[in-house]
C-alpha cells in the first residue's frame, strides 16, 4: 500500500533502474524469438496494469472493464489504418493511430467518468465491466466496425530489426513512459490526494482535496495510457477482431498482475505479469485448460498469504521469520 | 465580529424534520459549544456547515459569503475544517503523513507545509508518536490526530465534533487545554460535545438544541441554569 509521501529516490534506486533498463534494451539481441515474445507481453501488460493502477492502485476504484479502453484504442488504430489506405507508410499510420486513440479515449473517458465515478466499490467495478461488454458488442454488431471479421494491420519493423524485436522495443518504451508517469503522479500533490481518496474519500474531501477532479484526472489518464497499449498490441498482432482485444481476461489480468506483484507499486504490475505469464505460458504452456484453474488458485493464495503482493512481502518477511523462529514470543 | 452565521437553517430527510429553523452567529476567536440530547441534530448541523449535506432551507454564511451547498473541499479551502466524531484517519499513513495531507490541501494560499505540520503536531502533543501508523493509534491519540489534522488545514473556524467522546478524565482535561490553545492561536472553535464539564471549562458561549430546534443560547452558567434546558436535556441542575 502506498505511503511515505515525497520519499526521495536514492542513488541506488536510480542505479538499479538504469541497470535493469540496459539489460532490457540488450535483451532483443540475445534472446530467442519465443523468449522475446514472453518479454513483450510482460512489458505491454505490465505497463497497462500500471496504467490501471493509476486509478485502481491509488484510489481503490477497481475497474473490471479496462479492456474497453484497450479495445477502443486497438479499433481506433485499425479503422484509421484502413481509412488511410495503402498510400501511407506503416509507422506513420501507427503514430496517427496512437494520437487518435489517445484523443478518442480521452473524450470517451471524460464523458463516462461523470456517471461511473459517482459509483463506488462493486457498483463501479460492474459499471466498468458493462462498459467493456457494451463496446465489444457494438464493435461486433455494427458492420462499420468490422469486429467479427477483423482487419489486417501493416507489419512494422525498424531497419536492422525484425518485427518481434521492433515491438519489443516499442513495448519497452511504453512501459518506461508509464513508469515515469506513475512515479510523477505518485510523488505529486495529485498522488497524495488520490492516495487519500483510496483510504477515505469523504475525509479527503473534508480536508480540502478536490476528490472529483483528481478521480477524473486519474480515470482519463489511465484510459488514455491503456488505449495506447491497445494500439501497440493491435499493430504487434497485425490482425485484430473484437475477441482479441475486448476480452474480459485482459481486464481481469490487469487486476491480477497488480495484486500478485503489489498493488499501487511501480514494479508490482511487471513482477506480477512476469510471474503469471511464466506460469501460464511456460510451465503450463501445453495445458491451456488449466490456465484459469491455476490463475484462480494463485489469486486465492495471494489474497490469503500475501495481500500486499510480492513487493509487500519484503516488509512482512522479517516479522514472518521472527514468528517462525519463535523469537517474537521470547521478546 | 461574526465569522459564521446560520439563518433559518432547516433539514428534512423525507418527512422527518431533523433541523428546524436554526439561526445563530459565531463570534471570531471564541469557543462556541452546541449541546443537546442524542438525535437533537448537532452532527447534522455540522454536516450542513461543512458541506456534507445541503440544507432544505436557510442560509449558511462564512465571513459574509454564502457557502450553502458548496462542496466540502471548497468549504475547507475557504477556512472551515472539521474534526470528526468517529476518528477517520487515513489508516495506512503515518500520523505525520495524515497531518501533512491537511497542511498540503486545506485553506488556499502559500504555506510552509512542514512548519504547519510540526506546529499542529506540537499543539496536540503528538510529536512523539508522529511516525506511528494511524491504524495502530490509541483512541486518545486518534482524537488528537483528528484535531491536529483539522488545524493543519489552517482553518479560521474549527468544527470539533465530540472530541472528548471515549476519553478518560485526564485525556479530556488535556484535550480541553488543546482546544483553548487553538482558540488562543486565533482559530474560532465550534464544538459539539456531550461532556458538559469540558463544555463548561472551555466555552465562551453555549447553544442548546433539542429535536432540531434551538432552545437556549448564552454563557455556560446561564444555559445550564435555564429551566427549559434542565427539562429537555440535563434532567437535574448542574452542580
Amino acid at each position: 500500500m502506498m505511503g511515505a509521501f515525497n520519499k526521495r529516490i536514492t542513488g541506488w534506486e536510480w542505479l538499479g533502474a538504469a541497470a535493469v533498463l540496459i539489460l532490457l534494451v540488450l535483451l532483443p539481441f540475445v534472446a530467442s524469438s519465443f523468449q522475446l515474445r514472453l518479454a513483450q507481453q510482460v512489458l505491454l501488460f505490465g505497463g497497462v496494469a500500471l496504467a490501471w493502477s493509476l486509478l485502481g492502485g491509488f484510489t481503490q476504484y477497481w475497474s473490471f472493464g479496462h479492456a474497453a479502453f484497450f479495445g477502443l484504442g486497438a479499433f481506433t488504430a485499425g479503422l484509421l489504418a484502413q481509412a488511410l489506405g495503402h498510400g501511407i507508410s506503416g509507422p506513420v499510420k501507427l503514430l496517427l493511430g496512437l494520437a487518435l486513440a489517445a484523443l478518442i479515449n480521452f473524450a470517451v473517458a471524460a464523458v463516462m467518468a461523470m456517471p461511473v465515478l459517482r459509483l463506488r466499490g462493486t457498483y463501479f467495478a460492474i459499471a466498468m465491466l458493462a462498459l467493456a461488454q457494451v463496446l465489444g458488442e457494438v464493435s461486433k454488431t455494427f458492420d462499420i466496425f468490422q469486429g467479427s471479421m477483423g482487419f489486417v494491420l501493416q507489419r512494422i519493423a525498424v531497419p536492422g530489426l525484425n518485427s518481434v524485436q521492433t515491438f519489443y522495443l516499442l513495448f519497452l518504451l511504453f512501459a518506461v513512459a508509464n513508469v515515469a508517469i506513475f512515479v510523477w503522479v505518485k510523488r505529486s500533490r495529485i498522488g497524495m490526494g488520490l492516495t487519500c481518496v483510496g483510504q477515505d474519500e469523504d475525509t479527503a474531501a473534508m480536508l480540502g482535496i478536490p476528490t472529483e477532479r483528481y478521480k477524473l484526472l486519474a480515470f482519463v489518464l489511465s484510459a488514455v495510457l491503456t488505449s495506447i497499449g491497445g494500439v501497440l498490441y493491435a499493430y504487434s498482432l497485425a490482425f485484430i477482431t473484437t475477441d482479441t482485444v475486448f476480452r474480459i481476461d485482459i481486464s481481469l489480468n490487469l487486476i491480477l498482475f497488480s495484486m500478485v506483484g503489489g498493488l499501487g507499486t511501480v514494479a508490482g504490475p511487471f513482477i506480477g505479469a512476469a510471474i503469471m505469464i511464466f506460469i501460464t505460458q511456460v510451465v503450463l504452456g501445453g495445458l491451456l485448460h488449466l490456465h484459469f484453474l491455476v490463475t484462480g488458485a494463485i489469486l486465492v493464495f495471494i489474497v490469503i498469504a500475501a495481500p500486499t503482493g510480492i513487493i509487500g512481502l519484503r516488509n512482512r518477511l522479517p516479522g514472518l521469520a521472527r514468528r517462525a523462529t519463535g523469537s517474537e514470543a521470547r521478546t | 465580529m461574526s465569522i459564521l452565521s446560520l439563518e433559518g437553517v432547516g433539514k428534512r430527510f423525507a418527512g422527518l424534520r431533523v433541523i428546524d429553523g436554526i439561526s445563530f452567529e459565531v463570534t471570531e476567536r471564541s469557543i462556541t459549544s452546541i449541546v443537546g440530547p442524542n438525535g437533537a441534530g448537532k452532527s447534522t448541523l455540522f454536516n450542513i456547515i461543512s458541506g456534507y449535506l445541503k440544507p432544505t432551507e436557510g442560509r449558511v454564511a462564512f465571513r459574509g459569503e454564502t457557502i450553502t451547498g458548496l462542496a466540502p473541499y471548497h468549504i475547507c479551502r475557504r477556512g472551515i475544517a472539521r474534526a470528526f466524531q468517529i476518528s477517520k484517519p487515513f489508516p495506512e499513513l503515518s500520523l505525520r503523513e495524515n497531518v501533512l495531507v491537511a497542511a498540503n490541501f486545506g485553506r488556499a494560499g502559500e504555506r510552509d507545509v512542514d512548519t504547519v505540520t510540526h506546529q499542529a503536531l506540537d499543539i496536540c502533543n503528538l510529536r512523539p508518536v508522529a511516525a506511528q501508523q494511524a491504524r495502530t493509534l490509541s483512541i486518545g491519540n486518534l482524537r488528537r490526530l483528528e484535531i491536529a489534522r483539522a488545524i493543519a488545514a489552517r482553518p479560521l473556524l474549527l468544527l470539533a465534533d465530540e472530541p472528548c467522546a471515549g476519553l478518560n478524565d485526564t485525556e479530556t482535561r488535556e484535550l480541553s487545554e488543546v482546544l483553548l490553545r487553538i482558540r488562543d492561536s486565533g482559530i474560532t472553535v465550534l464544538l459539539v460535545e456531550h461532556d458538559l464539564k469540558a463544555v463548561r471549562s472551555v466555552s465562551d458561549r453555549v447553544i442548546v438544541i433539542e429535536a432540531g430546534r434551538q432552545i437556549a443560547d448564552g454563557t455556560a452558567d446561564e444555559v445550564f441554569a435555564d429551566q427549559a434546558v434542565i427539562d429537555a436535556y440535563l434532567g437535574v441542575p448542574m452542580t
